[in-house]
């Protein structure tokens, strides 16, 4: 975790020990501070380590409460007889036997199938079924319909079929391959921290380097000289960042993860803030990955379902007695069943047995006439052909529910121009008429418009058999067709599609005025995939692709200039053909995109076409398919509900409710926190000035030593830990879901005005206010300021015990020892005092503070009161604990700095005015950090 | 690799660029304009946390009083200290045939005794024995202390201090510190390690502090201000050729001041060793 981080930290302790090995080898008293400082710091990183290490395990932990691992089971034949088998123990020539309900248990071949239809929604992004025969009918493994993939699930039929691949060598297997091939991405916060070690490296070094010479010119012994090069370069390490880091983003995941984003590596945290393209999949993510009625037509209107999730509240006309026919049709003509034990449970998320379009049509029915198997149980279904690709309909002939009507009723479902065909009348108004030209053409426009929609459409019609010719006792033979198929009535159609979750389009809107491109990427068709764009606002309605422009003109599509086309649709065919240059064209070009039926590969190149754009790149998906995509991307997000668990496992996020709106809030958490952290860093940066100044003053001007290494090892890791992470809560300061993603490589976490007015500004201002606590407290005792000056030898030799001061008072060196800790603790007041008002003046970076509420965030003064709790506890309660040189302070001291700490929160208002007031001036530019 | 090569030879040119950018005049990723604004910026800026520091620090030094410091708590009680100074921690190591060797020392005592010359002390007070000598000033008189009471270690009646004979002398002496009042008789006692070989006398006789010299009220204030000390005069038996003493000194007689502390080993009292050799 913070890898750059944990090295700095290393590095300074180890510089810590060597430093102390140069001092024990010329003197064996040489003082332990060095040897402590050196552990402390690897204290730090171990413990930070294993927090961040838990916080994950944590994440992990909820993650793997999802797999409910049930070891998988073959039905194979093996010497003539069939037996059920682990599915690893399959191998390649192996016949496997699958029924409607099984996964399948490895890659295989048909040799025969009835009605099979397999779900591939979470290998190809296909919401809709599809059939598995023998026949080979695509060169394309993925495309034809003779193999059944391992890991998906056989819906419905049972097909026998020979193993061609298990394992690794499934197309599973190759894709989870694809994905642990694909190396891990370092997190943008990753690259900031990297990027701020650098910074504090580069200044650490410079300034040690700087006072190495000139310590080397003062004639200090070299040896005596690398110490300070190391005294110095470890003073500017901010031992208490590394945890603070790691809270502030574990604090954050906590946050989200109770919105339902969980986030599985701490560093994601901020990775959604800076995502300036998202590339969504279609399904499960936009829509509900659930077939759903979308439209109707009869009476030659198109009428429009409810398609939110509930189903609540379906508006269109139920009074014509056509839908009494249609919803007659719609409830018998229907095999699908709801599983049995769920009476509780809303209509919509029942479970039930058969196809995700009759399922679709089962609830639709449920919920506008009530009990549908009660309806079914009151028309006695007397014989039924089920659905067949040859057939492409399903019929079946029921008793009717009027016991005085003793007709049969036929009722017919399928593809509409099937239907139609066997059609010779049309009902209108409840009223059958002849079905001419006319209602004909009115047909195929609906038809047209429902299926331009990317909907599925279904045709139903109906006969009511004369009770003559079939009487009660009449035997019907599926086999021999003893019945009429023919000049039946049509009634009407039916549009079914997997609808967007009624959240996504405005968390789309939400997106798109933070600046964040969606992208659609899917497996499924482009017809489909682009109407659920359109719907979702991903192709927003006004603008149009090549295709649009071309058809409203009626000109060929070559002629269209593409610049007037916002939008546009790539298909993965498309896709092959192209050169990188060119993806790289269509990516910058079209606001809009939309890429359907791309395979796995071809996801991984469009998120690597985005990331060349300079772009962060978030990829949402549920399927496996997705995997080597969501590893790919700066950030991967799955689904937690829907989602397989290869994607969960390539991820660095899960969402818990698989709700695509969550990612908005992922977003602006991630956008806060980068600003927070900004704040953290710059608040601990601060200080480091004014723990580093007396170390140069002590070298250069010889005072005695104002702050020891132990006492700054409480400021970094005991005062200002509770305050620096309090920042995290602090809310935003505009509206940052208005604002742009912060651009990679211009919007530094730490920039150069943030380290120069830490540094040079607000430090300088600390290390002064803190060196006239110092002062006061030495001229008080005896040694005015001048008389200290040079006085480093004499102060710190042990031999020397009548040391004289201003007064002529004479000083044991124990007795000095105890006023340089007084020094000590006063210099830590002086810190601790003014960091107070530098935790307050970072509230915010442009606002002032009473426009951002100076009480409004609690947890500062949280801060406040612990940093003033734990200064009182070091001074007055561990006050007469050797080793930690505090003595205790006179009250008085702790307002010597006041005065400062004020300077401080009005230089830095004045700062944000002048910020306010001229944006683009010179003082902007250097001024905000 | 030579991508390598390449992106070393770009860096190269974007630190050249960095340096001096001859198009936009930029040095150090500045213009001159930028470079005088932000200089003249500093300049004004750090002006003025100087001038604010100076004052805050002369406001601070005027609550100060001049005589006698605010706070007297961090010396409580006065430490122990020795002359000559040892060259190394407490450790007196001469030889009596070589004169070389001890000069150092002889030097140290004769600079520490030279405000004791009679000379110096002509414009002091006599003051009355036994008694503190409060002074209310506002001038303040400092009392005489006569060489005479150190006997055989004032240069007067040995200007060699005895180390040529194996009799070296060590004066101690008492840390000033403004105010102090002991009580009752303060005399430096001396606990000595090895007591068969060796006879020490001290000067004045038992090491007895006279209380005129209490309280002492600042260099300002109390000039000419001469502090009691003790001399303390080693017989080394002649009989072996090289002879070690240890010698510990302590304050005893007066409550009030401490000789007893765990982490400060000369708060009133000091140790010392004495190697002579022949």
């Amino acid at each position: 975790m913070v890898g750059g981080f944990s090295i700095l930290l290393w590095v300074g302790a180890f510089l810590c020990w060597i430093a102390y090995g140069i001092q024990y080898s010329s003197d064996k008293s040489a003082s332990l501070n060095n040897v402590y400082l050196g552990s402390v710091l690897v204290l730090v990183v171990i413990l930070t380590g294993v927090f961040a290490y838990y916080q994950e395990a944590k994440s992990t932990n909820i993650m793997s409460s999802f797999n409910n691992m049930i070891p998988q089971q073959a039905v194979v034949i093996r010497d003539s007889e069939k037996k059920t088998i682990p599915a690893e123990q399959l191998v390649v020539g192996d016949i496997v036997e699958v029924k409607g309900g099984d996964q399948i248990p490895a890659d295989v071949r048909v040799l025969s199938s009835q009605g099979c239809r397999v779900d591939n929604s979470s290998l190809t992004g296909e919401s809709e079924p599809q059939p598995r025969s023998s026949e080979f009918t695509h060169e394309n493994p993925l495309e034809t319909k003779n193999i059944c993939f391992y890991s998906t699930t056989c819906l419905e039929g049972t097909v026998t079929g020979m193993v061609i691949n298990t394992g690794d060598r499934t197309i599973i297997g190759h894709i989870a391959s694809l994905a642990s091939g694909v190396g891990n991405e370092k997190t943008p916060i990753a690259i900031e921290i990297e990027h701020f070690v650098h910074i504090v490296a580069g200044v650490a070094v410079s300034i040690g380097i700087l006072f190495f010479i000139i310590a080397v010119s003062l004639k200090y012994r070299v040896l005596d000289s690398v110490i300070f090069l190391i005294g110095i370069i470890v003073a500017n390490v901010p031992e208490g960042l590394l945890g603070t880091v790691t809270v502030t983003l574990s604090l954050t995941a906590k946050r989200m993860a109770k919105k339902n984003c969980l986030v599985k590596n701490l560093e994601a945290v901020e990775t959604l803030g800076s995502t300036s393209i998202i590339c969504s999949d279609k399904t499960g993510t936009l829509t509900q990955n659930r077939m759903t009625v979308a439209h109707l037509w009869f009476d030659n209107q198109i009428f429009v379902a409810d398609t939110s999730e509930d189903h609540s509240n379906q508006v269109f006309d139920q009074s014509s007695s056509t839908w009494a026919s249609l919803s007659k049709i719609i409830t018998l003509c229907n095999r699908a069943e709801f599983k049995p034990g769920q009476e509780n449970v809303p209509i919509m998320k029942k479970a039930v047995i058969g196809d995700a379009s009759e399922a679709a049509l089962l609830k639709f029915s449920e919920v506008i006439l009530g009990d549908v198997m009660e309806i079914r149980k009151r028309n006695r279904k007397v014989v039924e052909i089920p659905f067949n690709s040859t057939n492409k309909f399903q019929l079946s002939i029921h008793e009717t529910d009027d016991p005085h009507d003793k007709r049969f009723l036929m009722v017919m479902k399928g593809a509409p121009e099937r239907i139609l065909e066997k059609c010779s009348t049309i009902m209108i108004n409840g009223e059958e008429h002849p079905l001419d030209e006319s209602t004909a053409k009115t047909f195929h426009t609906a038809y047209m418009e429902l299926g331009g929609l990317g909907e599925r459409v279904l045709g139903f019609c109906h006969l009511y058999l004369p009770a003559d010719e079939f009487p009660e006792t009449y035997s019907f033979d599926i086999d021999a067709m003893n019945f009429p198929t023919s000049n039946l009535c049509f009634v009407g159609l039916l549009s079914m599609i997997d609808p967007p979750r009624s959240t996504v389009p405005d968390a789309v809107t939400k997106c798109r005025s933070a600046g964040i491109k969606v992208i659609m990427v899917t497996g499924d068709h482009p017809i489909t995939a682009k109407a659920i764009a359109k719907s979702v606002g991903i192709i927003s309605a006004n603008s149009e692709t090549v295709e649009d422009i071309a058809h409203r003109l009626n000109i060929p599509v070559e002629q269209v200039n593409q610049r007037d086309a916002k939008a546009t649709v790539v298909t993965g065919m498309e896709l092959n053909d192209m050169s990188l240059e060119q993806l790289d064209e269509i990516l910058a070009n079209y606001q809009e995109i939309v890429f359907a039926r791309t395979s796995p590969q071809q996801k991984l190149i469009i998120v690597e076409g985005c990331q060349r754009q300079d772009a962060v790149v978030a990829v949402t998906g549920d399927g496996v398919n997705d995997s080597p995509a969501l590893k790919k991307a700066d950030i991967g997000i799955a689904m937690g509900i829907a989602g397989s668990d290869a994607a969960k496992n390539a991820a660095d996020m899960v969402l818990l409710d698989d709700n695509f709106a969550s990612i908005v809030t992922g977003v602006e958490e991630g956008r806060l926190i980068f600003d927070n952290l900004k704040k953290t860093i710059a608040y601990t940066l601060t200080k480091n000035i004014a723990e580093l100044c007396p170390f140069l003053i002590y070298i250069i001007a010889g005072l005695p030593l104002p702050i020891g290494t132990i006492t700054i090892l409480f400021i970094d890791l005991g005062t200002d830990i509770i305050p620096s992470i309090a920042l995290a809560y602090e809310k935003a300061e505009s509206d940052i879901m208005n604002r742009k993603p912060r651009h990679k490589k211009k919007d530094r976490l730490v920039n150069k005005q943030l380290a120069v007015y830490s540094y040079l500004h607000i430090g300088l201002m600390q290390a002064l206010g803190a060196f006239l606590v110092y002062f006061t407290v030495y001229a008080q005792e005896g040694f005015l300021p001048h008389t200290l000056i040079n006085l480093r030898v004499e102060w710190e030799n042990d031999n020397v015990n009548d040391l004289e001061d201003h007064y002529g008072q004479e000083w044991t060196r124990y007795q000095r020892e105890y006023l340089e800790w007084t020094g000590y603790t006063a210099f830590f007041v002086g810190i601790l005092v003014q960091q107070i008002a530098d935790l307050i003046i970072r509230k915010t970076r442009r606002n002032s503070i009473f426009q951002q509420g100076l009480f409004r965030n609690k947890v500062i003064w949280v801060g406040i009161a612990s940093q003033i709790i734990i200064g009182l506890i070091l001074s007055y309660g561990l006050g007469s604990v050797t080793a930690l040189s505090f003595t205790m302070l006179r009250a008085q001291y702790w307002f010597v700095a006041v005065p400062h700490a004020i300077l401080i929160w009005v230089y830095d208002e004045v700062r944000k005015l002048f910020i306010r007031l001229y944006p683009g001036s010179w003082w902007d530019k250097n001024m905000y950090y | 690799m030579t991508k390598d090569e390449k992106s070393l030879n770009q860096c190269l040119a974007e630190w050249k660029l960095f340096i001096y950018n001859l198009t936009t005049g930029e040095f150090l990723g500045r213009t001159a304009k930028s470079w005088g604004l932000i200089l003249l910026f500093y300049l004004v800026f750090y002006g003025f946390l100087a001038a604010l520091f100076s004052f805050t620090t002369w406001v601070m030094l005027h609550t100060l009083n001049d005589e006698v410091p605010k706070y007297r708590d961090h010396i409580s009680s006065p430490g122990l200290t020795v002359f000559p100074k040892p060259v190394t921690a407490l450790e007196y190591t001469f030889s009596m045939s070589d004169p070389t060797s001890y000069a150092g020392y002889i030097a140290d005592l004769k600079k520490f005794l030279k405000p004791y010359t009679l000379e110096e002390q002509k414009n002091l007070t006599t003051c009355p024995d036994g008694a503190l000598f409060e002074q209310e000033g506002p001038v303040y008189v400092a009392c005489q202390f006569p060489l005479l009471l150190l006997q055989a270690c004032s240069d007067m009646s040995d200007p060699g201090f005895g180390y040529s004979k194996g009799k070296p002398c060590i004066r101690v002496k008492m840390n000033r510190i403004i105010g102090l009042k002991p009580e009752g008789v303060p005399w430096i006692d001396c606990v000595l390690k090895n007591e068969d070989q060796t006879n020490i006398t001290t000067y004045p006789y038992d090491g007895i502090t006279d209380l005129k010299y209490f309280p002492y009220y600042g260099t300002k204030l109390h000039v000419g201000y001469l502090q009691p000390s003790v001399a303390v005069q080693v017989t080394l038996a002649p009989n072996s050729a090289e002879k070690e003493v240890t010698a510990e000194y302590e304050i005893d007689g007066s409550p009030k001041l401490k000789s007893q502390d765990d982490r400060d080993k000369f708060l009133g009292q000091v140790m010392f060793k004495i190697t002579a050799h022949a």
